[in-house]
């Protein structure tokens, strides 16, 4: 059996022998780092401009001797094309290197949710950088925040100044914080005002409360966030499934099944960007009104130290 | 394919004990014990137990932004 940490080394050889440059990030990524996941599945990070070579690979893959099995998952995102990885979107894949299974699932992104703008480690080029992976990992699901926690932790022990932005824990934050230059602070204000409020002199109580509700903000943003892809895919899949003359989905070459994929996608429309300006805006005041609700706090105040758009649906 | 070496994959991360002690109060004991042993045992645990186990996954059928995760059912 091919176990998930022997196939992401299988996998990572392959990208790299066909000239893709890659980050692996999300679980395995904390893996890597040191913060134990149960993770199996397995999350790349790969320009849109790559596309096409990756689909390439996964051609090459299938005619290889033993043949590789590429797959898109039943509920599989949206294509491997940059028109919709380039609007938020994320495909979804499995690959079976040897008979029997197991499959693996790997799941694609060109924008990973909640970066402006992604990075390799410096010391480990193949993964995102513990920033990126921070960021991607402030979702609505309860196991993923002692991730971020810890994560900001490694990049405080580090030296790494953005550690302010994503500590959970308020004595090391506050220790972070008092630790950081003037100079820098007004920047990492302005991307987390909590901080201001350990500059105001905030109990630690005080300040654990604070965490609280922001990490609410980030929760609330996402579930609205991800309800628009999820609501925008079904929509799609029914019109689809209405209109199509055979079952989804088809056991065929990868190829196949992208050029019935992609064809579906442009006919019954799915919305490439689904995440429009106003959308996104609406989002952000949905998130933010569910947050105050949930921390019991005047929506003026959570204002004051909620994180801005720019951070949270950048 | 030949495993890659590293030096550091011997070695423990060697991060200070808050660091670790953290982790035990947010994450648990046992996984603060793994995290202070070197990358190759780690992975090697892990391993282990993707071998023995049907471990849970983060995916459910439904992909992240669709709804998806063991934890968002």
């Amino acid at each position: 059996m091919q176990t998930p940490l022997e196939f992401l080394a299988v996998f990572r050889h392959e990208l790299r022998a066909a000239g893709i440059p890659f980050a692996i990030t999300s679980g395995m990524a904390c893996i890597r780092y040191g913060l134990q996941q149960t993770t199996k599945d397995s999350d790349w990070i790969i320009a849109a401009a790559e596309l096409l070579k990756l689909r390439g690979l996964f051609e090459r893959c299938e005619r290889r001797l033993p043949p590789w099995v590429v797959q898109y998952r039943p509920i599989f995102g949206a294509p491997f094309e940059a028109a919709w990885l380039d609007g938020g979107w994320s495909s979804h894949i499995f690959i079976r290197t040897m008979g029997g299974g197991p499959d693996h699932h790997l799941d694609f992104f060109c924008h990973p949710p909640r970066t402006a703008a992604w990075r390799h480690d410096p010391e480990e080029p193949d993964f995102a950088d513990r920033d990126t992976v921070t960021r991607m990992k402030k979702t609505d699901r309860d196991k993923d925040w002692p991730i971020v926690g810890g994560l900001a932790a490694q990049a405080f022990a580090r030296g790494d100044q953005s550690a302010v932005l994503h500590l959970r824990d308020a004595s090391t934050l506050r220790r972070a914080w008092s630790m950081t230059p003037a100079a820098v602070r007004p920047r990492a204000i302005t991307a987390r005002p909590l901080l201001e409020s350990i500059d105001a002199g905030s109990e630690d109580l005080r300040l654990e409360f604070l965490l609280r509700a922001e990490r609410l903000v980030w929760e609330a943003v996402n579930r609205h966030r991800y309800a628009v892809y999820q609501d925008a895919w079904k929509a799609w899949y029914r019109r689809w499934q209405a209109a199509a003359d055979w079952p989804w989905p088809v056991s065929e070459p990868f190829v196949a099944q992208h050029e019935r994929i992609v064809a579906a996608a442009h006919d019954h429309e799915l919305p490439m960007k689904p995440l429009t300006d106003r959308v996104r805006k609406d989002v952000y005041a949905k998130g933010l009104a569910d947050a105050a609700i949930l921390a019991n706090i005047e929506p003026e105040r959570l204002q004051a130290i909620a994180p801005p758009i720019e951070e949270v649906l950048p | 394919m030949k495993p890659e070496t590293d030096a550091r994959d011997s070695q423990p991360d060697g991060y200070p004990d808050w660091y670790y002690e953290l982790l035990a109060r947010t994450m648990g004991e046992a996984k603060a014990e793994w995290a202070r042993l070197p990358r190759r045992e780690r992975e090697a645990e892990l391993t282990l137990l993707h071998r023995s186990f049907d471990t849970p996954d983060d995916l459910s059928v439904w992909p992240a932004e669709l709804d998806g995760g063991a934890d968002r059912p």
